[in-house]
């Protein structure tokens, strides 16, 4: 279908979104196109309201498109499925289940039996570092916490994909970088495909093999730029700021843009 | 220790000690003044009492003493009653399985639906206009249909089960509906299928609502007893002592039946919030 013969782990092309609010309809993204190879970490970045959420909602299938076509390993998406992880912002973890029982939801739904099940997530309190909170609740964990289990949650599948709507978003600074640094980890032993939604123009840099830069809304892709540092990544390297400054300046436009159109009458 | 030392200590013991179980005191010190107000009043209607007030005295018999209503509340257990010859117990066993019947009728209509309709709003849209025609009709209204209808065994049960229904759904669906949309989210992908949604995140997110919805329920259907119970009841119950023993003018009778609705109702509602805090232990929600 590619006609070069290269297939990539997710393959959005011209997506277009629509969302009817009242009635009114709003543009939410126009002609995105998007390529990620497989095992590669991508960052989507932009303005808030450009539509990056969306982007991951719809690769995830929690959304519907108005127009274009997705393809996760060349497959048509429709609708959601375990074969993408999915990793909120406000964690989504369900209160009265266990970390073990959480982490073990995907795999309970599949049917299979409680022993592989607790092999799996064993297995996976190991990577995540939950080990001793296994019978914890939701409510008695730190949001880092939280947040390892929503990561080893959606690996439980075994996933081709991991989305990641603006993990660390909800966490403190420190916490932030921590985190950061365990996911780079996890990823490296897991060799999944991450696309990953932030506003972070640090978070991006550190993490990405590849930042695209959004555009106001509606949203498109402006700029793809390779961030070829070699990991770990000096965060006060000038190397890493410099492409710090290449990705703020194509940022800072579009802020100006979406601002302006704030501010304008419609 | 000199003796007046040891005074002092016993006190400040005294006086912790009541602190910190000053709100059981405060309960009962209640209760005791609302039975004191009680036997007053028909001391007074007695006129024997300080005011010398005689006229209402031929009401005195709606009044028994308190202690009076305790002596006919212990005699109902082991003399058997002035219209149908049962003991207290009978009317009990009668009561609280019309009540259980009711209260599972209730659980296993109203918990299914009460999810489907905070979930479907085609299933609120269709039901809505039934369920608020029908939720304000007072179920003593359906009495004497109901038992035209479905007789003696039946009748008294199904009108506790509409006192029961309808608290039970309307929280329900009210859980069902506020479920985090994340949540779902979540569950769809962790490939979850619509069934499985249902069971695995909007029932057990609606369970705490559920858990409110017996309280009240149980409550209404302990209310609807008397009603149901009213004209007649297979194996009688208290509802029927409360109502007989008033034909028969046993006034002492009529109020231990009402102290006894009094007493299962609490003990039913504390079995509730026992198994409340059971299942909250359990789903981790302290």
């Amino acid at each position: 279908m590619d006609g070069n013969g290269v297939t990539f782990c997710i393959d959005v092309r011209h997506l277009g979104k629509v969302f009817h609010r009242d009635d009114k309809a709003v543009v939410a993204l126009r002609g995105f196109d998007l390529e990620v190879q497989d095992g590669e970490f991508v960052c989507l970045l932009g303005p808030s309201g450009c539509g990056k959420t969306t982007v991951l909602r719809i690769v995830a299938g929690l959304e519907r498109t108005t127009s274009g076509r997705v393809f996760v390993h060349r497959k048509p998406v429709k609708g959601s499925g375990g074969d993408r992880g999915m990793v909120f912002q406000e964690f989504a973890l369900f209160p009265w289940r266990s970390v073990r029982k959480n982490i073990e939801f995907g795999l309970e739904m599949k049917g299979m039996s409680e022993a592989e099940r607790a092999k799996i997530s064993s297995d996976l309190i190991d990577l995540v570092g939950l080990k001793g909170f296994e019978d914890a609740h939701p409510s008695e964990l730190s949001g880092g916490m939280k947040q390892r289990v929503g990561i080893a949650r959606a690996l439980a599948n075994n996933p081709e994909v991991l989305l990641m709507d603006e993990p660390f978003g909800a966490l403190d600074a420190q916490t932030r970088n921590l985190m950061q640094k365990e996911l780079l980890r996890i990823w490296s032993a897991t060799k999944k495909t991450i696309l990953f939604v932030t506003h972070s123009v640090d978070e991006a840099v550190f993490l990405a093999d590849r930042i695209v830069v959004m555009t106001a809304r509606p949203g498109k892709v402006r700029e793809i730029i390779q961030v070829d540092l070699p990991r770990p990544r000096d965060r006060t390297g000038a190397d890493f700021i410099g492409v710090r400054g290449k990705v703020l300046e194509e940022l800072d436009e579009e802020f100006e843009k979406a601002r302006a159109k704030e501010m304008s009458p419609e | 220790m000199d003796l007046n030392a040891r005074a002092r200590t016993l006190l400040t013991k005294l006086v912790s000690l009541v602190w910190t179980w000053r709100h059981l005191i405060i309960s009962i010190l209640s209760l005791a003044a609302f039975i004191e107000i009680w036997a007053l009043y028909s001391a007074w209607l007695r006129g024997d009492s300080p005011f010398e007030f005689r006229h209402w005295v031929q009401t005195a018999e709606y009044f028994p003493y308190p202690w009076t209503v305790f002596h006919a509340f212990i005699d109902s257990f082991t003399v058997p009653d002035p219209f149908s010859g049962l003991y207290m117990t009978d009317h009990i066993y009668a009561s609280l399985k019309r009540i259980s019947i009711a209260f599972f009728l209730s659980f296993v209509t109203a918990v299914p639906l009460g999810l489907l309709l905070g979930r479907s709003k085609t299933a609120e849209s269709i039901s809505n206009p039934l369920v608020e025609l029908f939720r304000p009709i007072p179920p003593l209204a359906w009495v004497p249909i109901f038992l035209v209808i479905f007789r003696f065994f039946w009748g008294p049960i199904l009108i506790v089960f509409l006192g029961i229904f309808f608290p039970l759904l309307l929280n329900v669906r009210l859980g069902a509906r506020s479920v985090d949309p994340m949540l779902v989210d979540a569950s769809r992908t962790l490939g979850a299928s619509r069934i499985q949604i249902f069971e695995k995140v909007i029932f057990p997110y609606s369970v705490p609502y559920m858990m409110t919805g017996i309280k009240v329920g149980l409550g209404i259907g302990w209310m609807c007893i008397v009603a149901a119970e009213m004209l007649g009841a297979v194996g009688g119950g208290v509802g029927r002592y409360i109502f007989a023993t008033n034909g028969v003018m046993r006034y002492d009778l009529m109020y231990a039946g009402m102290v006894t609705i009094g007493l299962l109702s609490v003990l039913t509602t504390g079995v509730a919030g026992l198994i409340e805090r059971r299942v909250y232990k359990w789903m981790g929600m302290e």
